[in-house]
């Protein structure tokens, strides 16, 4: 008897996965106890022994990806990414929240606090503060810089409360941005000695010009993102006289400098009927969602079916499978290349500006990989 | 350290007056004689870290 | 930086400074898809330090070589996803907020 190779057996498809193994490779599996099939199937050479290649092909590549913007307002984004691995998807996550830069209040210059809340706390409360303000017009300031107008932005702050007054509360609208910098002066051992020479007193910062006469800030391109974050409490007799002065940073170094609020993909959740469900059994199932993924539809002759409407809408949060033999009757899967991305901006920039930024910072992380290896 | 020492004002702990003292003054509200002085904060600039 | 040997130039580790998961992971992803690729992983050696090793092993071509083919792949996918991205942008831009309301969940 000839044998003959169970690869080359009638009912064996060559060139493609048989259906259950092709369903696992892009699914995963959300059962009752725990998800299966959660692991992406990367190696090239992973069916080789079923005759189909897996490695990857950047046309196919570029034939599938797919963007599609679901939503787009002022600060958030919410797109769908679909035919690219989470290894990317991830990726492009984690440097939207800690690798594209943004300016954030870093030092901070008391004159005068006899407010209630104590020097170091107010600085780290205005280093949270937003600031739109767009970071790639400036430079990043490292530790032997001067400040100068390229790589600071300046705020004032000179609030009190006077005597006899009800309380007052700081808003972050009473911060005033100065386009030439600094106003205070250094105090130097020479500086009395021959202050008459020098025209301009010596600041904290060495503006050579003001941000306003640049040609790539206008009028109101450096403000704050909100004018009513609560700053600090005054009360009768209490004064805050101090400088902020904002530099370009990433939120890996401190999250006041991260872009965004949040930036979070899932998984397009996929729920399957298995079989037929059928009048009790339907509305059963629709009043098991929280989220009312199910639809009743009649089929006629009195009869009615419970259909998948909104599937986008599953949690995942496995109430459908509870119980009895559910689990029979509803499959719910993730598709793994399917992802749904969402994106607060925290005021910077917008959003879909953020994650241009985000996949230009990959880039440049790969052509200094490239410029290291040659 | 500077050439010429600064008056230094001080608060009294009693009236809430300010007073300067300059070195080898007796410390003592003028107004009601109280002994204990607070400093008053300076002009002096101080640099925080914004973290 | 590249450590391997001078004898067989088909496996290397590779140590990058100041990168993490971020790029390691999807270095990994492109390289295991390359099928001149026999092994890679990465590591990162200690969590405070800014530091990965990424390890490639393939079938006779240099290691060097298929890293920098699997980083080249990368760029260009962060391209066309740049592209796709931005067409989309402009595609719900133009068509409005009426095709957003359906969409939505």
């Amino acid at each position: 008897m000839p044998t003959v190779s169970p690869l080359e057996m009638d009912d064996v498809p060559m060139g493609q996965l048989p259906p259950h193994i092709q369903l696992q490779r892009t699914r995963v599996f959300c059962a009752s106890d725990a998800p299966t099939q959660t692991e992406n199937i990367q190696y090239s050479g992973a069916y080789a022994s079923m005759g189909v290649d897996n490695s990857f092909r950047l046309d196919d590549f570029v034939k599938n990806f797919r963007v599609e913007v679901v939503r787009l307002d002022e600060d958030d984004i919410e797109f769908d990414m679909i035919g690219i691995d989470a290894a990317l998807a991830n990726a492009f996550r984690r440097i939207l929240i800690a690798e594209v830069p943004t300016m954030a209040i870093e030092k901070v210059l008391f004159a005068n606090n006899t407010s209630v809340i104590p020097d170091e706390v107010l600085a780290h409360r205005l280093g949270l503060i937003p600031i739109k303000a767009d970071p790639r017009l400036f430079e990043y300031m490292s530790e032997n810089d001067t400040p100068n107008e390229k790589n600071t932005i300046v705020f004032k702050l000179h609030v009190q409360c006077k005597r006899g007054d009800p309380r007052i509360t700081v808003k972050s609208d009473q911060l005033e941005w100065l386009p030439n910098g600094s106003e205070f002066q250094l105090v130097t051992d020479n500086s009395t000695s021959n202050s008459n020479s020098n025209s301009k007193p010596k600041t904290y910062t060495s503006f050579s010009r003001s941000q306003t006469s640049l040609p790539e800030f206008s009028e109101d391109s450096i403000a704050l993102k909100h004018n009513d974050i609560t700053i600090a409490k005054l009360g009768p007799g209490q004064e805050i006289e101090l400088e902020a002065h904002a530099v370009k940073g990433v939120g890996k170094t401190h999250a006041k400098w991260s872009p965004v609020a949040t930036a979070w993909y899932r998984m397009l959740p996929e729920v399957v009927l298995l079989e037929n469900v059928e009048d009790e059994k339907a509305e059963e199932l629709v009043k098991k969602c929280p989220v009312n993924v199910f639809d009743i539809e009649d089929v006629g002759e009195g009869k009615r079916r419970a259909t998948v409407a909104r599937p986008r809408a599953c949690t995942l949060c496995r109430e459908c499978i509870r119980g009895d033999d559910w689990e029979n009757r509803v499959a719910l899967r993730r598709v793994k290349n399917h992802f749904i991305f969402t994106i607060e901006s925290s005021g910077a920039l917008p959003p879909e500006v953020l994650f241009t930024e985000a996949v230009k910072v990959l880039e440049s992380k790969c052509e200094q990989v490239i410029s290291d290896l040659s | 350290m500077d050439s010429q020492p600064e008056p230094v004002s001080y608060i009294c702990g009693d009236c809430g007056m300010e007073n300067t003292l300059k070195p080898g003054d007796v410390i003592q509200c003028r107004e009601c004689g109280y002994r204990i002085l607070y400093k008053k904060r300076t002009r002096r600039i101080v640099q925080y870290e914004a973290r | 930086m590249e450590h391997g040997s001078i004898k067989d130039s088909s496996s290397s580790t590779f140590s990058f400074a100041d990168e993490d998961h971020t790029l390691a992971n999807s270095v990994r992803f492109a390289l295991n898809q390359d099928p001149r690729v026999t092994f890679c992983g990465y590591s990162i050696p200690h969590p405070a330090d800014a530091l990965v090793n990424i390890r490639v092993q393939t079938t006779g071509a240099p290691a060097s070589e298929v890293l920098k083919d699997a980083v080249q792949d990368l760029m260009v996918m962060c391209q066309h996803v740049r592209d796709t991205f931005d067409k989309a942008v402009v595609d719900s831009k133009v068509s409005g907020s009426v095709k957003a309301m359906k969409i939505k969940p």
